[in-house]
């Protein structure tokens, strides 16, 4: 009984590690595939380790890049967006995604850029969730430490200096404790979709009945606020809002 | 001598104050005047003190232009009964210039002296069209025999404006002569203002330096004319614009009638009449892209000084644009680049004829070779808008091919030779190709991240546990007492074993001192109690029997040590530290 139960854990353990292995020399196949131009077989490849469940900025910059050799723009840009979900400061990811735009039909920032927005979004994107965590922690167990240290010896004396080192801390704490959750929202609400359909017509209600508002192009990237049925709300960067058909495009998720 | 008669000066405001000082009065020289003739308007301030008072300033009077002020006083004193009184008398005088006809009146003046307001009446002048004055006959030489001639002022002196065209394109130049006609001996000529031609840019041709008359038949009369003013405009808008009157100033000499009159000169001030220009926008159609705002006809010839050259060699490339129109105002065509052969920033020249719109524009390029090879200067195309035909025109230059050979020296490119790297083309970037792909760990995904979390917290409440513990231990005397006795025992001991290798009784003083401070210490019994005490309160504790007897014998051997002569040799402090320790051991093993 023992023995088998021993066994089996091997079993899992030589499984997992042929696993990886195994992803690590698809992985070198498709980039092979990718270096002699085989785009097609590449892709095939890099989305076979995308279905075993990893996650991995790499590897969805990686598909980006296929889908862009391909010709598809709309996918490319898909993927782009998913490795900078992953990891907001993927700096190539960013270039990519910065290029791959300017061949689509439809300008897609807002236009109405200040500069304290883009500064701060460009802020915000430098820091990556893991950092934001890893800071986040250290701050709050300096804040413990300090505390600690205050009730165990400075019992009779002045406590002003650490109750001020403290107090500058807790700030800090707070801005990145924010940033932080707001970071791990972003990870992981699944509320933009990219259009992969050639075009998509937004109506004013979730039917072809309804009046058109707008037509919109492959690779455009939008806001989806609600479904109903076949048919999605979204919202686009310019603020226009309208109802498509939700197979003309694909959520952005992890 | 006989304009005299008419100066009746018409005392029309005479405000006479009656005050201690001062009076003020206002007059004019005549009432009704001509619109080319001059009105003198003077303010009198008379009395003891008139030369304390401010001089008067004079308001802006509507549809009059004050051309001067002149000033004079006088004073007069007479002794009365041996009493003397002065008066003096300021005048200033106005010269004011009529703008337009009709009637005006000439507002009141204020003026101010020792906290009184001194205001004068207004005055109603009328402004007639030409003279109120018959003109002065024309000059002798222009009498014809039968003709009637006329008085007239406006029939013998004349100013014309006159356009070659009244209907042209933007950028088409106008010239605009203005001429004087007169029949009158002139004795001198002023432009009273530079009149302003809005909307256009404009070129002088000719203002005249001197007096100088041409006799010309105009109008089936003869005339002395005389050129005042020729221009050259390019409109720069479109629509209807006005070509500006021109104002001057004319004095005429009169006729003297007998030997002993002179004669004078009397003033008049005459403007042509504007004229109305239409301007056209330039079509819209058939516009060449390279086309720079020239409007005219023109003619463009290319040159070139060598065209075999050597590396690092230099020749000039000159673009020669002449004809007639706007040339100051286009910019020259542009060149293309050609690459191996640098052009340095080209010398513009554009000269300009007499005639102020027909000229050469002249660009030239200094070219150095940068490259061996063979490369050709391309023809270059200008395009304008022919005036005449009403068309855009295009006229090339004819191509050079140039052959640079090896040269002595090779080309060294000097710092303005340098050229940013330029983006020959854009792509995504390449593909990562790290292996490492493996799912990335969000750490606030964790549940140990948050761990860490509750962990650091209950940190905070275990500290002031901790806290609290010390500080009810810190206010009992027996737990610091207890605390204290391992550190007294330990300074015993080491003085003991510092005894015990130098074989000195001293030995049994620390071991006795030391150990039962220990004990009393550890077992808190109040210090300094007798050896006896001590033994029977330890006996009270749980305390083993062995131990005990340990204890009893080490208090004996010391006492015996201390107090009996030779009580202690070499094997026995040996055997007693010993002991000792085996006590100390005994005890601190045991829980108190």
């Amino acid at each position: 009984m023992r023995k088998s139960v021993s066994v089996f854990f091997l079993f899992l353990l030589t499984v997992g590690l042929l696993a990886n292995s195994q992803v690590d020399n698809i992985f070198k196949e498709a980039l092979n595939d990718f270096e002699s131009r085989d785009y097609q077989n590449a892709l095939n490849k890099f989305r076979s380790i995308e279905h075993e469940g990893i996650i991995n900025a790499n590897l969805f910059y990686n598909i980006g890049n296929c889908y862009f050799r391909l010709n598809e723009i709309g996918r490319s840009i898909l993927y782009f967006r998913k490795a900078l979900k992953v990891k907001s400061n993927h700096e190539p990811a960013r270039r990519n995604l910065e290029f791959v735009l300017t061949f689509t039909k439809d300008k897609q920032d807002s236009g109405s850029e200040d500069v304290i927005r883009s500064f701060w979004k460009r802020l915000f994107d430098s820091f990556s969730i893991n950092l934001l965590a890893v800071i986040t922690i250290i701050i709050f167990s300096l804040i413990i430490l300090l505390i600690c240290l205050t009730i165990l010896f400075y019992r009779e004396r002045e406590k002003t200096v650490p109750l001020f080192i403290t107090t500058i801390l807790i700030f800090f704490l707070f801005i990145f404790l924010i940033l932080s959750l707001l970071k791990w929202r972003d990870y992981h609400i699944e509320n933009e979709g990219v259009l992969l359909a050639l075009s998509a017509i937004g109506y004013s209600g979730p039917s072809n009945d309804f009046t058109r508002v707008f037509t919109i192009h492959e690779g455009m990237t939008f806001e989806i606020e609600r479904q109903e049925n076949d048919w999605c709300l979204i919202k686009l960067p310019i603020g226009l809002g309208g109802w498509i058909k939700i197979e003309t495009f694909e959520r952005i998720k992890l | 001598m006989k304009k005299y008669l008419f100066v009746i000066i018409l005392i029309f405001a005479t405000q006479l104050v009656f005050s201690d000082d001062i009076s003020i009065e206002t007059y004019v020289d005549k009432t009704k005047i001509g619109i080319q003739e001059y009105l003198k308007y003077t303010i009198e301030i008379s009395g003891e003190k008139a030369g304390d008072v401010k001089p008067p300033e004079l308001p802006d009077i509507d549809n009059f232009k004050s051309l001067g002020t002149s000033s004079s006083s006088s004073s007069s004193y007479s002794i009365i009964n041996g009493r003397m009184t002065a008066e003096i008398t300021k005048s200033y005088t106005y010269t004011l210039q009529p703008r337009k006809t009709g009637t005006f009146i000439i507002p009141p003046i204020t003026i101010k002296y020792k906290k009184q307001v001194f205001t004068t009446d207004p005055i109603r002048i009328k402004v007639i069209k030409g003279s109120t004055e018959p003109a002065p006959p024309p000059s002798n030489r222009f009498k014809e025999r039968d003709a009637q001639e006329s008085t007239n002022l406006s029939d013998n002196l004349l100013l014309l404006a006159r356009v070659d065209k009244r209907n042209v394109y933007k950028n088409e130049p106008i010239i605009v002569n203005y001429k004087l006609y007169s029949r009158y001996d002139i004795a001198n000529l002023s432009f009273s203002s530079e009149p302003s031609f809005n909307g256009f840019w404009k070129e002088d041709i000719f203002l005249p330096e001197n007096i100088n008359f041409q006799r010309e038949k105009y109008d089936g009369r003869m005339f002395n004319v005389m050129l005042m003013r020729s221009t050259a405009l390019f409109p720069t808008s479109t629509g209807r614009l006005e070509i500006p009157s021109l104002e001057l100033q004319v004095d005429i000499r009169t006729q003297s009638y007998s030997f002993f009159d002179f004669g004078s000169t009397k003033r008049y001030t005459i403007r042509s009449k504007p004229i109305a220009i239409n301007i056209k926008e330039l079509p819209i159609e058939n516009r060449p892209i390279n086309f720079s705002d020239a409007v005219g006809s023109y003619r463009i010839s290319s040159t070139t000084s060598q065209t075999d050259i050597k590396v690092g060699d230099s020749f000039t490339y000159t673009l020669k644009i002449s004809g007639s129109g706007n040339l100051k105002q286009f910019d020259p065509p542009i060149l293309p680049e050609i690459q191996n052969l640098r052009f340095i920033d080209p010398e513009v020249s554009t000269k300009i004829n007499k005639d102020k719109i027909s000229g050469t524009k002249t660009i030239k390029y200094l070219v150095i070779a940068q490259e061996k090879g063979e490369f050709i200067i391309p023809s270059i195309s200008f395009s304008y808008f022919d005036t005449s035909q009403k068309k855009y025109i295009t006229k090339n230059t004819r191509s050079y091919n140039i052959n640079v050979q090896e040269g002595d020296v090779t080309f060294i490119p000097s710092s303005t030779a340098q050229s940013i790297v330029e983006m020959e083309g854009s792509d995504i970037g390449f593909i990562i190709t790290d292996t490492q792909m493996r799912t990335s760990i969000v750490y606030l995904d964790r549940f140990g991240y948050w761990l860490i979390w509750v962990i650091l917290l209950m940190l905070i409440p275990a500290s002031m546990v901790y806290s609290n513990e010390q500080r009810k231990l810190a206010y009992n005397i027996d737990y610091l007492r207890q605390k204290q006795a391992n550190k007294i025992l330990k300074k015993y001991m080491k003085q003991a074993s510092e005894h015990v290798i130098k074989v000195d009784i001293d030995f049994y003083l620390a071991a006795q001192v030391g150990l039962s401070s220990y004990l009393a210490d550890k077992l808190k019994i109040p210090r300094g109690s007798s050896t006896e005490q001590l033994l029977s309160e330890i006996g009270k504790g749980e305390i083993p029997d062995e131990t005990m007897d340990k204890i009893k014998n080490i208090f004996e051997k010391c006492n015996q040590a201390r107090f009996m002569p030779g009580g202690f040799s070499k094997e026995n402090i040996d055997n007693d530290y010993k002991l000792l320790k085996e006590i100390v051991s005994d005890i601190s093993k045991m829980k108190i």
